[in-house]
């Protein structure tokens, strides 16, 4: 009990004396706050993204096949499909026909995609809620698309997708097979590549090549592949935001070192009257660790709520341009809140304990000295 | 009306269970050769039906095998007359199959929870499709496979 009331005591104080020299603290601490606010968006924000796209790339197919012509994506025939599902361990080989569509009056680029499930007749439309609010239609409504040939193809909007696919779909339009063909003039007997499923991973590589070989020119993609690319883009955008933020961190850093290791000579005198008055050299230790904690931990606390706020609550705007991408009908989606445990406390001891530690080390160095000399300096 | 909702829930949902429980492994259940958790291992999963009702299972065909060949050490009293069904999971497709009907590959550089394995498949074809990508020796059938063969995995 008595040594809790001595922490007490001795935090107390050292409250008192950081609010004694009241500005210079408090700009340490905005600053402070502001750098920790900063660095743990970015952690929050590339993780939550990260997250989000392996979520969505759960239901990516195992292998997507592609062909290459001349080192360019192609369509890929039909035919290919009995080739490759007849390779063992491959049990199913889907055909996807999508493309892109765009739209010159609402300067907007399309996702659309042939699905016989959603657009089961000709003439009817799926839509992702971003091309809804850009063409300003709803379920019900009818708009136009321009067919390879200049002719119009008008189509019936059945519903917008739901908000939770706004991601993946805000920028989708589902089309009936029919209509895709006529909007494309899309061959038949082709498809933009094809969806295998492989039922064991361990066969994944395997089957792969075996496409290769069975499928001249094709190009097979394994999810894993993909959800790597995804993470090293994430990454590198993240290091790139990281690298603008540098400068400012290392000013932060000379800053608080300069403030947590030079005493001044005030504090000196501080120090020496102190110790005259019956303080221990422990006491004054514990009063600076108090000091250095009561500012860093508060500044650590604010930045990571703060952060957490920005990212959570307000999707990121400062960082959300320059990592997101760079379609013009992004989705306005939340990020699902979620913290890495490991991150954070790597922020905690990459901020609160060298702060904590430099200012410690040299009251410590002050301390041990005469009190006589020190309140005379 | 409350004692008539049981008595459904008991007739129609606990057959299933039982005839479930039969098939999958739980959080808790062990290899009774190597102790490894099984439900770690989906894809491996090897499992011997008793005609008493129990079930074992294994977390590769190998451990299986081990069993298999010497139940008396595992079990007390039980020899092989007494299994009922020999369950293993076909390496293309990972669904269950009869043991006595799969073709067993080993020697290949496909490698189990427990080291080289017994690899089963489901047909001849799949076999010599198997071994020309994963190398391998000539697959075995139940009946072939013996504690020479087991020795050979170590």
């Amino acid at each position: 009990m008595q040594s809790i009331n001595r922490h007490y005591n001795i935090l107390d104080f050292a409250i008192a004396s950081l609010l004694r020299r009241k500005g210079k603290n408090l700009a340490l601490l905005t600053i402070y706050t502001l750098i920790v606010a900063l660095i743990a968006s970015l952690i929050f924000f590339v993780q939550a993204l990260k997250r989000e796209a392996a979520a969505l790339l759960q239901d990516a197919p195992d292998i997507v096949v592609q062909r290459l012509m001349a080192g360019r994506q192609d369509l890929i025939g039909l035919e290919n499909i009995d080739r490759i599902a007849a390779i063992r361990g491959v049990s199913e080989v889907t055909p996807r026909r999508w493309g892109y569509y765009y739209d010159p009056v609402f300067g907007a680029n399309y996702t659309v995609m042939a699905d016989a499930k959603l657009a089961p007749q000709a003439g009817m439309a799926t839509v992702g809620l971003g091309v809804a609010k850009n063409q300003r239609i709803g379920p019900g409504d009818i708009f136009t698309l321009t067919a390879a040939d200049n002719s119009l193809i008008l189509l019936n909007l059945e519903k917008a997708l739901p908000f939770e696919s706004e991601l993946l779909a805000a920028d989708m339009i589902l089309l009936n097979p029919a209509d895709f063909g006529k909007l494309f003039a899309f061959p038949a007997n082709a498809a933009t590549d094809l969806a295998v499923t492989v039922a064991n991973p361990r066969e994944m590589v395997t089957i792969a090549n075996k496409i290769v070989e069975t499928v001249p020119g094709s190009r097979p993609i394994m999810k894993s592949e993909i959800i790597r690319t995804y993470d090293a883009i994430f990454d590198w955008r993240g290091g790139m935001m990281l690298l603008v933020l540098a400068a400012a961190l290392l000013s932060f850093v000379i800053f608080a070192w300069d403030k947590a290791t030079g005493l001044s000579a005030e504090e000196r005198r501080e120090t020496g009257i102190l110790k005259s008055i019956g303080w221990e050299t422990g006491d004054i230790l514990l009063l600076k660790f108090w000091e250095g904690t009561a500012i860093s931990l508060t500044a650590f606390l604010t930045g990571v709520i703060m952060a957490y706020i920005h990212v959570f609550f307000f999707s990121a705007p400062l960082f959300a341009a320059a990592l997101k991408g760079w379609a013009v009908l992004y989705p306005a989606f939340h990020l699902k809140p979620f913290i890495d445990p490991y991150q954070l406390s790597t922020l905690f001891f990459l901020t609160v304990l060298p702060y904590t530690a430099a200012t410690i080390l040299p009251s410590w160095l002050a301390a041990s000295a005469d009190a006589d000399s020190a309140m005379r300096s | 009306m409350r004692r008539l909702a049981l008595f459904l829930i008991c007739t129609m949902i606990l057959p299933t269970v039982e005839l479930c429980a039969g098939a999958k492994p739980s959080k808790g259940d062990k290899c009774p050769v190597c102790g490894m958790f099984v439900s770690r291992y989906p894809d491996w999963l090897a499992t011997i039906t008793f005609k008493s009702g129990e079930t074992v299972h294994f977390d590769g065909p190998k451990d299986m095998f081990t069993f298999y060949l010497d139940i008396g050490k595992y079990r007390k009293g039980k020899n092989r007359g007494d299994i009922a069904t020999i369950t293993v999971k076909d390496y293309y497709g990972l669904k269950s199959i009869a043991a006595d009907k799969a073709y067993f590959v080993c020697d290949s550089d496909v490698l189990g929870p427990m080291g080289k394995e017994l690899v089963p498949l489901t047909t001849a074809a799949d076999a010599t499709s198997f071994i020309k990508d994963h190398k391998g020796s000539k697959p075995l059938r139940l009946n072939e496979i013996t504690p020479a063969v087991l020795q050979r995995l170590q």
